[in-house]
């Protein structure tokens, strides 16, 4: 006869204890008239046997000195706490919506030359030859420098945010 | 209790020499938790280390609603379970993991038997096994196995009832094995 799931739970709870009164004789009685179910109960006794002489472990003998000679080494934490984290990824992502904004609206669209030779020192005046004017793609840049804060932003949101919140979960009981 | 939150309340005020009352008195639990998740003694050693180390430095944070022992475990428990997701570069299989046990003056078929409820136990998840450990210990109740494990009460009934489930099937199996083997 196999012993169904609920069977065994039944076991168990017999053998630790929790079948009380009339639940534990009927049990006690239907045990009498199953051979395998007295099997099963003879297989869990020997194994509840054996756990109970689980033991505690001991740790080595220098544990408690070590532990105390490294108390003082633990890595200092950052002074940056929980709510600047906030304030900060707040700031960043405000920087970064403004900077999509303005690209979106064409603020940056265009190419603009930064002539050098111009701006600086007259050619043939002071140098004789120009110096080679520069091409400042306005819409990419902004677009590097958003992106560049979205990174930052993702840093901060992971050092400064995460990172403490779960650190704080796992020190709360 | 008192006596254990007035301690605390020296330590925090700077007396830092009196925390070795409480590594002394906790120190064996937690490395038990330890090693029953890790499997390797100089691992959970240092994990328990680590574990009173980081509760020393957050013991501002602890809130005196749980005992200081639950609170602790359950860093111990944290910190374990860290050290093993980080232990990706020396991962053993699960049917290949050496486990350790002490002879001792224990007769020839208690070892043996010992040897394979270790074997079975080993195949279990560190939650479970962890749980199974604390409760065969007897100084927990099952709320604090849940507080520890971070578990339901009723969760932990449950899964220590199926852990010892399937290390009976796996004892019966390996018994049955060896028996067919004589």
């Amino acid at each position: 006869m196999k012993i169904s799931q609920a069977q065994d739970d039944k076991l168990f709870e017999y053998m630790d204890g929790g079948l009380k009164g009339i639940e534990k004789e009927n049990f006690e009685q239907l045990l009498k008239t199953t051979p395998a179910l007295q099997a099963r109960l003879e297989e869990l006794r020997k194994l509840d046997a054996e756990l109970r002489t689980i033991k505690l472990e001991q740790p080595s003998k220098n544990f408690t000195q070590r532990v105390m000679s490294k108390l003082d080494q633990y890595p200092v934490r950052s002074n940056f706490s929980f709510r600047n984290g906030i304030i900060l990824l707040a700031g960043v992502l405000v920087a970064v919506g403004i900077g999509s904004l303005l690209v979106a609206g064409g603020v940056f669209d265009g190419t603009n030359t930064i002539d050098l030779n111009q701006t600086i020192v007259p050619v043939n005046k002071y140098i004789e030859k120009p110096i080679p004017t520069f091409n400042i793609d306005g819409k990419l840049m902004v677009n590097i420098i958003i992106l560049l804060n979205l990174a930052l932003a993702f840093l901060v949101l992971d050092r400064a945010i995460l990172k403490p919140w779960f650190e704080r979960r796992r020190m709360s009981v | 209790m008192t006596n254990e939150y007035s301690l605390i309340d020296q330590i925090l005020a700077g007396e830092q020499h009196l925390y070795t009352e409480l590594v002394n008195r906790y120190k064996s639990y937690a490395f038990t938790i330890a090693h029953k998740i890790l499997e390797n003694r100089p691992e959970a050693e240092e994990a328990a280390q680590d574990a009173f180390i980081k509760a020393y430095h957050h013991l501002k944070s602890f809130n005196r609603e749980s005992k200081f022992s639950t609170w602790l475990y359950r860093i111990a428990f944290n910190t374990a379970i860290s050290y093993k997701r980080k232990r990706k570069a020396s991962f053993q299989s699960i049917e290949n993991v050496i486990v350790e046990y002490e002879p001792g003056e224990d007769s020839l078929e208690r070892t043996d038997k010992k040897l394979f409820i270790n074997q079975a136990m080993s195949k279990l998840n560190e939650t479970d096994r962890l749980a199974l450990n604390l409760f065969y210990l007897q100084e927990f109740s099952l709320e604090e196995i849940a507080d520890i494990t971070g578990m339901q009460a009723n969760t932990v009934k449950v899964r220590v009832h199926r852990a010892r489930q399937r290390l009976a099937d796996e004892l019966k199996s390996v018994l049955q094995k060896e028996a067919l083997t004589l």
